[in-house]
Order: structure tokens, then sequence, then C-alpha cells
């Protein structure tokens, strides 16, 4: 094929995606940025202004604190998961891998409603507490601190199974066979082996579920209290009841650009696995 | 990972392996097991288990229009995000997997971008940018914010399956004088129909559950489902609620359930 040829053929088939990128994907973070800075004045005085409120230094932490501690536990529970996917036979792992995927594709607004019934102070798990203990019990679990983070957990141990299977799937069987020959104990081939061989699929899985949970919203607005609020809400809150764009638009810019640094090392550490 | 080994220490921490993980999927699945008994029950009380059943919330769902015109909505602008994803993402994932060309990597990444960047800010973003056309809270504009976030699993998915196909199929066509366009038509499409069939069903479940861009752009005639939920969860949780859970899942599960049988009528392993 020629070069023209070559370079119309190009024109066709990329500029749908093309006109996407340029007139819808781009713009509005340029925008945000743009905003933030106060235009051409290019000022970064809100970034000094927002940096120095106390509101916006607790949310950072809330939302690190959130973070941390959900991801650290869906890691937990979905190694958890991913082992008892990959020791069953194909057939009924595919079944089980459905369980796994349904909540993953069921929107979360749809768990939080489900959570607060179930949390609720009058919920079902208070109800059975009661009726279990024969008394009023009502255990604050939503609109707090816990209620976020069964919310978070909840929503990201899907997530992370899926990596995490992958790079079990993907240890050789004749490796178990050889330590069990050895003489390794069962747990000393759980560290050693299943562990070890699986940390790739470990990392990149909690990295990417990392990065989700920093820029998470529903869960925090609908589960949470006041205290629990994290960088996405303080956005909507400064966008929506105060109207105050630029400092919106600053916050949203510090929120991306601490997504892309923990965002980025897993894009290329991705890439340089594949060669 | 079979039984290699068969100790009875081996066969204790399998069986609290099995445990542990039980009480996880148990955990995974009970909030969506919950909503659905409530959804059947009477319209009164929001209460678990429902003493009696009835179709009674469905019907108040279907009747007011304050739910209906958003489910409306939603699937209006689910439909125009699914064609227009669809049409822009299997033409750039072809040429993706296909072709080097000057750029590549730069449109790559801007297409891609959306995984990255938190919702809350295109939100935001795409708010001021289209305040500045005069297009907030309108259809168009919860659709284009849509492409945008969709686009990104439509190419993906697409250029997984582009993956698959032989090329010399494409090779031959060409050989025999089949313009790229005829042979793109001819040859890779037909053969592209189930990742295309799981893309479009995906783009379609992901614009009807979207909720962060919907809730910066929507405007009062233009409220989609979720944000309609949303308003709900945040002022009273009435009990249609449980309604439209189990109505989102409903849909959820088909699209889960077309999607693995599709992956399975592929020949490959998939």
């Amino acid at each position: 094929m020629n070069m023209t040829s070559s370079i119309r053929a190009t024109a066709i088939f990329m500029s749908p995606a093309a006109l996407i990128a340029i007139f819808i994907v781009m713009p509005p973070l340029l925008y945000v940025v743009y905003t933030s800075v106060n235009g051409l004045a290019f000022s970064l005085d809100l970034y000094a202004d927002v940096v120095a409120s106390k509101l916006f230094r607790q949310t950072l932490i809330t939302t690190f604190v959130i973070s941390g501690i959900s991801c650290f536990v869906s890691l937990v529970l979905g190694f958890v998961v991913a082992l008892h996917l990959a020791s069953q036979p194909a057939r009924r792992r595919a079944i089980l891998l459905g369980l796994v995927l349904l909540p993953l594709w069921t929107s979360i607004l749809v768990k939080c409603f489900a959570f607060m019934v179930l949390l609720g102070r009058e919920g079902v798990i208070n109800s059975i507490l009661s009726w279990a203990f024969d008394a009023h019990i009502q255990l604050p679990m939503i609109l707090n601190r816990i209620g976020t983070l069964i919310g978070m957990i909840n929503w990201q141990v899907p997530l992370v199974v899926l990596p995490i299977l992958a790079s079990l799937l993907a240890i050789d069987e004749a490796v178990y066979r050889a330590a069990s020959i050895m003489g390794a104990k069962p747990a000393r081939i759980f560290w050693t082996v299943t562990v070890r061989l699986s940390l790739p699929g470990v990392l990149a899985g909690l990295l990417s579920i990392f990065v989700m949970s920093l820029g998470s919203f529903m869960v925090p607005a609908l589960l949470g209290g006041p205290k629990d609020l994290m960088l996405s809400n303080l956005v909507d809150y400064y966008s929506r009841q105060v109207l105050d764009w630029p400092r919106a638009s600053t916050i949203s810019v510090i929120l991306f650009a601490i997504s892309v640094s923990f965002a980025a090392p897993l894009a290329l550490w991705r890439r340089s696995r594949r060669i | 990972m079979t039984d290699i080994i068969d100790d009875p220490l081996q066969r204790r921490y399998r069986a609290v392996g099995t445990a542990l993980a039980v009480s996880v999927y148990v955990f995974l699945l009970s909030p969506l097991v919950i909503t659905i008994p409530m959804a059947f029950g009477t319209a009164n009380t929001l209460t678990f288990p429902p003493t009696e059943f009835s179709l009674d919330l469905f019907r108040t769902f279907f009747n007011s229009p304050g739910w209906v015109n958003p489910l409306l909505n939603s699937i209006k602008i689910a439909l125009a995000t699914t064609s227009l994803s669809l049409f822009a993402g299997t033409l750039a994932a072809y040429w993706l997997v296909r072709r080097e060309f000057l750029g590549r990597a730069l449109i790559t990444g801007v297409i891609m971008s959306p995984l990255i960047v938190p919702s809350v800010i295109s939100g935001l973003g795409l708010y001021l940018y289209f305040s500045y056309f005069r297009i907030n809270s309108s259809t168009l504009s919860i659709v284009l914010g849509h492409i945008m976030v969709v686009l990104p699993f439509v190419v993906v998915m697409i250029m997984a399956g582009m993956n698959k196909l032989d090329r010399n199929l494409e090779f031959g066509a060409e050989l025999m004088g089949a313009g790229t366009i005829r042979m793109f038509v001819t040859v890779v499409l037909p053969q592209l129909v189930p990742s295309l069939v799981s893309a479009a069903l995906f783009a379609f479940l992901s614009s009807f559950d979207e909720f962060i861009l919907s809730w910066f752009l929507s405007g009062p005639d233009t409220i989609t489902l979720p944000v309609r939920m949303y308003n709900a969860l945040n002022w009273e949780v009435s009990p249609v609620i449980a309604a439209v859970s189990t109505l989102m899942m409903a849909l959820s599960l088909v699209v889960c359930v077309a999607a693995i049988s599709l992956r399975k009528a592929t020949p490959a392993d998939g």
C-alpha cells in the first residue's frame, strides 16, 4: 500500500476516535487546569490556599486512610477468593467466577442501598442481634467509617480477584509438585510458591484498586458520615454547593496528580512486563 | 493446584481456605440477595424479610413519572452511547491492532485516560466545558460524557477480540483486490461479532449505571435513573428503591450471563 492511501485509510479508521479524544476527552481536563490557575494569569495562589486549608488536609488524610485500609482488606479477601477459585475444577470455577462477576457489574448505588438496609440502626443485622440477645441493639454501622469501609471493600474485592486469579493460574503445577517432592510443608509451599509467584498479579490488583478508590464518590457520600468525606466529595461540595468552581478545579487537579502518580508506575510496569 | 499432596495438614488448610472463601462469597452477594425479596414486599414499609409479597412496588415505580422519565432517559442515553462508542471504538481498535502510524501512542493514551482520571474530575471539567457551549443539562451532553468513559472499555474489548483473528484472511482479501474498507466490512467485522456483542452489552450497562458524570451534567428534564436513585437515597429511603435496584440487577445479570456464554461460544479459549 502506498503512502497516501495509507494516510487516507488511517484518517478514515481513526477519525471518529480522534475527534472524541480531541473534542471530548482532552478539553475537560485542560479546562479544569485552566480554571485552577485563574486562566492566563497563571496564578498558583489557589493551590497554596487549598493546601493550607484545614478541610482539605483532613479530607486528604481521610482519603488515604480509607483507601489504604479498604484496599488492604480487599486484597486479603480477594486473595482468599482467588486461591479458592484457582483450586476448583474449571467448570465449577466458571460458575463461582460468575458469583464474583455479578457484584462487579452491579451498580454501586444498588449495593449502597442494600447496605443501608442491612447495616442501618433498625437494619437487618441490628434486628438479628436484638432478637438473638433479646435486647434493643442499635449498633451504628452506617453514616460512619465502618459503613464506608464495608461499602468500599464490597466494591473492591471483585476487582482485585481477577488479576490475582490470572497469576495464580499461570503458576506451573510442576513447581508445586517439585516443592512437595523436596519435602516442603504446605505452609512453606504456600509462602514460597503461591504467594511469591502470584506477586505480580497481587501488586497490579492492589495498585489498580487503590487508584480507583482514591476517586471514589458514592460510597463515602451514601454510607459515610461528615467525617468520611473523600476528595471527590470535596470537589462535589465546592462545585455544587458553594459554587466555587476555581477551588473545586484546584482540588480536582491535585486529586488527578495523586491518581496519576500511583497509576503511572502501574502502566509502565505492565508495559515492561509485556515485552 | 490439584491434590498432589494428600496429608491431613494440607486437608485442614484447605477446609479453612474454603470456609474463608465461602464467607467472602456471602459478603459479596448479600447486598444483591437482600434487595430482591424486599422489592416484592408491600409499599408501606421497608422491612426484611417482608411479611407479604406483592408487585406493588413495581406498580408504583411504573406509575410514577418521577421514576419512569429517568428510566426512559437512561435507556435513550445508553442506546446512543452504545452505538456511537461502538462505531468509533471498533474502527479505532482495528487500526490500533493492525497498523503503525504517526501519533498512535498519543491517541491511545488520550482515549484510555478516562480509565485513570477520577470521574469527578471529568464530570466537573465537562460541566465547565459544556457551559461554555451552553449545552449543559441536555441529553447530548450526557451522551458525549458517557462516550468518553465507555470508549476505553469498548476499545480494549474489541482489541482483545482482534488479537484472536487470523491476519492471513485479511491479507488474502487485500491480495484479491478488496480495498481496506471493503476488506474490513466483509472479512473482519463478521469474525468480530461475538466481541462486538459483548462490547455493546457492556457499553450499554456502563452507560445505564453511570452516575458521577450524569450527576454533574443532567438537568431537571434529563435526570437519569442512577441520579434519581441517588437523590432518593439521600433524602428518603423509600421502598420503591428496592424495586429499582432489582430492575438494575436484572439488567446486570442479563449482561453477565450473555457475556459469559458468548465467551464460551468463541472457538478460541477466550
